[in-house]
């Protein structure tokens, strides 16, 4: 089976193991219903026509007995893709992470340091605190994704210096994002981990690396995942962003962390039974997909620099700073917030002489201002980027406003 | 159901845009008798959904003593969401009474007490045999609950074979309770996943809980595809995994050695208790009914579980019969 990088409605015939499974029909006319460009996030992807037929044709067991032998192999190629010894299937990247620091965070009194736009600060609910009972504190993270290493310095709280001490937690691990997905998708690059090993050895603190867009990050750099992630003594991954699988995560460390994981995942509800069925695209995202990502990296630069040329309408962008799939961009307008424009841009509109809508989303960066954020997917081709920038220049141009003048 | 996974039209659940989970949960809602449903990875995380969305930290939830969320869950409702479990009695049907619910709710006008918030009830009942409470002992201890300001929870992971047993629609049983989950993984013959309904408000609530734990999947439509399946087409079948139970408890009450009470077998549930003299340590009698290829589950003490579903037969039940009959046969003798 060809890998999809496909247009909607095509007929097809779908052949697996068994003869035919499906088809999926042509609609009656292509112009029925406008082109959808959602570069909202990477997780809208939809399952590929191979993944479909190998969930069809998985071979499952109940995994809460340890007997699906799908999800025991994709945990297994995880792992060693990523250098660890045991891998454990979750139902999301937040599943994973909160997992993670549950597993490390074992005892009592212990805390996370983790930066202060990354996602398991801003979009995990607080779950450390809610439901794992430990303290989470930020460190800064810097415009290129890293955590601050001598902010980090100043506030580790290592066990062997304050386990007297009846005013500080105890610093248990540090989470590093990885693409960083708040300060743009950057790469956050083995030198710096090597720093950051450096700075807390033989100090009992642990490396949790949320690694849901990691192979974008490997594929930036040309380097194996494994590389990126050798000082972790963890890491999630996620399947169901630019890998494109229909749900799911994996987290991978040792044996003995995983299998305390193991039991941390049930106690949240995620023991899942003949889960081989969402294991089966996975493995395919995991081996497959994950070498395609400079597709999406490439359709970036391509949507950056068609952005960089709308900067006398406001546009602000440094393209340097589009290192993956993700784009933020700002909007230096006096009579539009960038909220407006993505809802003027997600509605219909023409380009190219077809129906299209373009989808992004708005979001509060560090510095408090919104900008707009674009995240490119195996569904945005490069006819979908120079659609969306046909429209995006059309609503910035229409209104005649000027670029806001800068506050000195 | 693996051709309906296949062809799911799918979309990103965590923007409420997957069109087939839209629908089972629609769907699900209906036939509980409830507002709106929500898709979850498992009971056990419907059931921590319930206990994180209805009590505060430090509330008390009520439930039977034999209960899977007290014996199963990890302490999850306790450890996660920061509730107490206050224990009342199940009978051997696995029923808590209305009566012994209303003298274990709590006055938290009292600052030494706490407030009881939620009352659990399960039906089926797991460790009580698969034993079944009726509408009526449903009403009874919902009124208590509700009088007492206490929401009421239904694992209703089987809640099917009730309805079957029964003869009744499953809404009979769950319309008066304020939330219900029921799991599509069980005898529904699903991969993944169990199904939480409750008011509009609540699942609304419960949405975000699910994220916060980590059961906010994506284009999750591939598993409620098979969960509008197992809707259409493998309720009604339970009734022949019940005589299939039924069959193999008969056999069962016919081995020396072992014990079974079949009235209590009402659905798909068969315990039975191993004699310790006669045969031997329970833990033992499995690992020699393993070998003679019989897989069963421990219980607790000398009690074994057997659970019958669509693919045990009713020539495997015989033929399950005849080979713990040989296993408990060759470990008397050396007993």
């Amino acid at each position: 089976m060809e890998v999809s990088n496909g247009e909607e409605g095509m007929s097809m015939v779908v052949m697996g193991r068994y003869g035919v499974l499906y088809t999926k029909p042509r609609p009656k006319s292509a112009e029925t219903s406008p082109r959808v460009i959602d570069m909202r996030s990477d997780t809208v992807t939809r399952p590929t026509e191979e993944m479909r037929v190998a969930m069809f044709e998985a071979e499952v067991g109940d995994d809460v007995f340890g007997e699906d032998p799908t999800v025991a192999e994709l945990e297994k190629k995880a792992a060693e893709l990523l250098g660890k010894e045991a891998g454990l299937f979750v139902a999301s990247g937040t599943m994973g992470n909160l997992a993670a620091m549950m597993s490390h965070c074992w005892s009592r009194g212990e805390e996370v340091l983790a930066g202060d736009q990354s996602h398991v600060v801003l979009f995990e609910q607080g779950g450390a605190a809610q439901i794992g009972n430990f303290f989470l504190r930020t460190v800064r993270n810097l415009p290129d994704g890293t955590l601050d290493l001598e902010e980090l310095r100043s506030k580790l709280q290592p066990e062997g210096k304050v386990a007297g001490d009846p005013h500080k937690t105890m610093t248990r691990l540090i989470v590093v994002e990885n693409t960083h997905n708040m300060m743009g998708g950057r790469v956050i690059r083995p030198e710096y981990m090597d720093r950051l090993a450096e700075l807390i050895r033989g100090l009992g603190i642990r490396i949790h690396v949320d690694g849901a867009r990691l192979f974008n990050a490997a594929t930036a750099l040309g380097l194996p995942p494994a590389e990126l992630v050798k000082h972790a003594d963890s890491v999630t991954i996620c399947l169901s962003k630019g890998l494109s699988a229909p749900a799911g995560s994996v987290l991978v460390g040792t044996a003995h962390f995983i299998s305390r994981a193991r039991r941390v995942r049930k106690s949240l509800g995620g023991g899942m039974r003949q889960v081989g069925v969402l294991a089966a695209p996975g493995i395919i995202a995991l081996e497959k997909m994950s070498q395609r990502l400079e597709i999406d990296h490439n359709m970036a630069k391509f949507l950056g620099r068609g952005l960089v040329s709308m900067s006398d309408l406001g546009v602000d962008l440094d393209l340097e700073a589009v290192e993956t799939n993700i784009v933020f961009f700002g909007l230096q307008r006096s009579d539009m917030t960038a909220e407006d424009f993505v809802a003027r841009l997600e509605k219909e509109g023409v380009a190219n002489g077809d129906r299209v809508i373009v989808k992004m989303l708005p979001a509060r960066v560090a510095s408090g201002e919104v900008k707009v954020r674009a995240v490119l997917n195996h569904h945005v081709t490069h006819q979908g980027v120079e659609c969306a920038l046909i429209r995006i220049r059309e609503i910035l141009a229409n209104r005649g406003g000027r670029k806001r003048k800068q506050e000195t | 159901m693996r051709r309906a996974m296949a062809a799911a039209e799918v979309g990103d659940d965590v923007f409420g845009e997957d069109p087939t989970i839209n629908a089972l949960q629609e769907r699900a809602a209906g036939l509980m008798g409830q507002e709106a449903g929500l898709l979850t990875a498992s009971g056990t995380m419907s059931n921590l959904i319930a206990a994180l969305a209805w009590c505060s930290r430090g509330d008390e939830m009520i439930m039977g003593q034999e209960a899977h969320m007290f014996w199963n869950e990890s302490a999850g409702p306790t450890a996660l969401a920061g509730a107490q479990i206050r224990l009342v009695p199940n009978d051997v049907n696995g029923r808590i009474s209305a009566q012994d619910v209303a003298a274990a709710v709590r006055d938290s006008s009292n600052i030494h007490v706490p407030a009881t918030t939620l009352v659990c009830l399960e039906n089926t009942h797991n460790r009580c045999s698969g034993g079944v409470m009726t509408p009526q002992d449903t009403r009874e201890v919902v009124d208590v609950a509700h009088a007492a300001g206490a929401a009421v929870h239904l694992d209703g992971a089987r809640i099917f074979n009730a309805a079957v047993a029964l003869e009744v629609p499953a809404s009979e049983l769950t319309k008066d309770v304020d939330d219900v989950s029921f799991c599509l993984s069980k005898a529904l013959s699903c991969p993944v996943g169990s199904v939480l309904c409750g008011s509009e408000e609540f699942i609304g609530k419960a949405r975000k809980w699910r994220k916060m734990v980590g059961g906010g999947m994506r284009q999750a439509g591939v598993l409620a595809a098979a969960g509008l399946v197992a809707l259409d087409s493998m309720v009604e079948r339970l009734a022949d995994d019940h005589a299939n139970a039924r069959r193999l408890a008969a056999g069962l009450a016919n081995i020396d050695g072992l014990t079974v009470d079949e009235d209590g077998i009402q659905t798909n549930i068969v315990i039975f208790e191993v004699d310790r003299e006669k045969v031997g340590d329970a833990r033992e009698v499995i690992a020699a009914l393993r070998e003679d290829g019989v897989l069963v589950s421990h219980s607790r003490d000398q009690a074994l579980r057997m659970v019958t579903h669509r693919h045990i037969t009713a020539g495997d039940v015989d033929e399950a019969l005849s080979r713990v009959n040989g296993t408990v046969r060759r470990m008397a003798g050396a007993a």
